[in-house]
């Protein structure tokens, strides 16, 4: 079941498989993690209802393609969908994106216009999109942006503008338990643990272990004077809706904690 | 075109053209003591022609078994055509979830680990030049082959797609590999220079390389390693320094 984050903004939930074993949390025991316990990191994908047309942001891994097409056809019924964002290729992001097309053969592709190999992707047809483009939508209003921080590097961002809603994408990711699947950080019991940031980013964003921490810090505070977000919407974490730029300004001390010490490990 | 890299290593190449400028999306075949070995299994965009340099390379028989770097499309796209998603193929993949991944069941090679595969040695390299988390380099024990993806590229004219690195003037030009990297590997705008180069310094000398085979470069002879190394720390040190912070 997804959850409206707020008004016209829908997030869509998958768990993925349970990283207890696999990220060791057993043996190490981190402060936020209870013994016994499952741990994910999720693949998130976003509805924005702007109530004229609708668009879905990402979409969700080949392994719940029954699950979006079941959440698309409940969140848009006979309107439709009008648009489809595919924020980069990879397949956890993107690996639904023919199976929702055929489905609904009105929505159109968006892709980032960012990278040059978009044949390899069947990302070349279909609408492309950089830094200030907007789509509206009626009530809700995205705009697209240069990816900060990526893997792909045909990648985007982007913001809903009247909700102040931030998607950064594969940024700002983060493990939680079981219980806490669908909750926003604000409902998560105690103070948030920095370490869960820590553990994603020194996995995913495996590059993170070979920054210029004064650059990328430097980059973070641009981001936070840039789009000063109310609400940030991750692809692989919880969503922040309460002092979301605090937990951006978290990431400084994410990337430092990072560069002091060796590869966490891999995803997996 | 199929190309001999070391004894036991083909090189099956493919380009993607830009324009006028080509990148190759490549796999190689291992002629391993118990059978054969892909590395990749390429892209859906070359599909045609891949099956055909596999079944020609294999004399009809197909590959035994597909390790993959990582499940991105130019690298995974193939798997099912080239049998990775029967029982005839086995099928090994550094990703533990295969399926969120897009990819049939696979074994898993634990980066950092090693495998035995058609009874040949592989180790699965964590890799400082990469575009997915759960990339793996791959080296294999035989002839001394490390398989690299998505660094060590490099992009190449038309005329140039068959060459190994000897067969350039110069080795690989430089700048041809600075635009690859800075192209593909867009985060190392961020990154010290200096950090990827000590981990590179680490995996070399943990391994005798014969020639480095990356998926989207030509191939890297043992004696022309170290221009092209050089060559690679420049344009890390180029990329860091043409990204400013607004």
């Amino acid at each position: 079941m997804p959850r409206e984050i707020v008004p016209g903004i829908h997030w869509i939930y998958e768990a993925g498989p349970d990283r207890t074993e696999s990220w060791d949390l057993a043996d190490r025991n981190p402060e936020w993690y209870d013994p016994g316990r499952e741990a994910y990191v999720p693949q998130c994908a976003y509805l924005v209802d702007g109530g004229e047309e609708t668009l879905l942001f990402d979409t969700l891994s080949p392994a719940s393609t029954d699950q979006i097409l079941a959440t698309i056809d409940d969140l848009v019924g006979d309107r439709g969908l009008d648009y489809l964002v595919v924020s980069h290729p990879d397949v956890p992001h993107a690996g639904n994106t023919l199976a929702i097309l055929e489905e609904h053969p009105e929505a159109t592709l968006v892709a980032p216009e960012y990278g040059n190999d978009h044949e390899l992707y069947h990302l070349d047809e279909g609408l492309h999109v950089d830094e200030g483009d907007e789509l509206e939508l009626g009530d809700r209003t995205v705009k697209f942006h240069e990816a900060t921080f990526l893997d792909s590097p045909v990648s985007v961002w982007m913001t809903e503008e009247t909700t102040e809603t931030l998607f950064p994408v594969d940024w700002m990711g983060f493990i939680h338990l079981d219980e806490e699947k669908l909750r926003f950080v604000d409902e998560l019991d105690g103070e948030f643990d920095r370490s869960r940031l820590v553990e994603f980013h020194g996995r995913v964003l495996f590059w993170y272990q070979y920054i210029d921490v004064e650059k990328t810090n430097a980059e973070i505070d641009s981001l936070i004077r840039r789009f000063d977000p109310e609400i940030v919407a991750p692809a692989h974490g919880l969503v922040i809706r309460e002092d979301a730029t605090e937990y951006m300004a978290m990431m400084k001390e994410v990337t430092r904690t990072i560069d002091g010490q060796e590869r966490i490990g891999t995803l997996g | 075109m199929t190309v001999q890299v070391t004894p036991t290593v083909e090189w099956l190449n493919q380009c993607y053209d830009h324009e006028g400028r080509h990148e190759h999306v490549s796999l190689y075949l291992v002629r391993a003591p118990e059978g054969t070995v892909l590395v990749d299994s390429g892209s859906f965009y070359h599909r045609d022609a891949i099956t055909d340099a596999v079944d020609a390379a294999t004399d009809g028989e197909g590959p035994d078994a597909i390790v993959l770097s990582h499940s991105d499309y130019p690298h995974a796209a193939n798997v099912a055509p080239l049998g990775g998603d029967t029982d005839d193929v086995e099928l090994v993949a550094s990703s533990a979830s295969p399926a969120q991944q897009g990819l049939p069941d696979a074994r898993k090679c634990d980066i950092g680990g090693t495998l035995t595969i058609q009874g040949r040695k592989f180790s699965f390299v964590d890799p400082p030049l990469a575009d997915r988390s759960h990339t793996t380099w791959i080296y294999e024990h035989g002839d001394g082959v490390l398989f690299t993806a998505d660094g060590f590229g490099n992009y190449h004219d038309p005329g140039e797609c068959d060459n190994l690195s000897g067969d350039f003037p110069d080795v690989t030009p430089a700048e041809d590999i600075y635009e690859y990297h800075r192209d593909n590997l867009v985060w190392l705008r961020y990154v010290a220079p200096e950090k990827v180069e000590r981990t590179l310094d680490d995996i070399f000398d943990d391994v005798d390389v014969a020639a480095v085979a990356p998926i989207h470069g030509n191939p890297i002879e043992a004696d022309g390693l170290d221009t092209y190394r050089d060559r690679l720390a420049d344009a890390m040190e180029r990329i860091a320094a043409e990204h400013v912070v607004a």
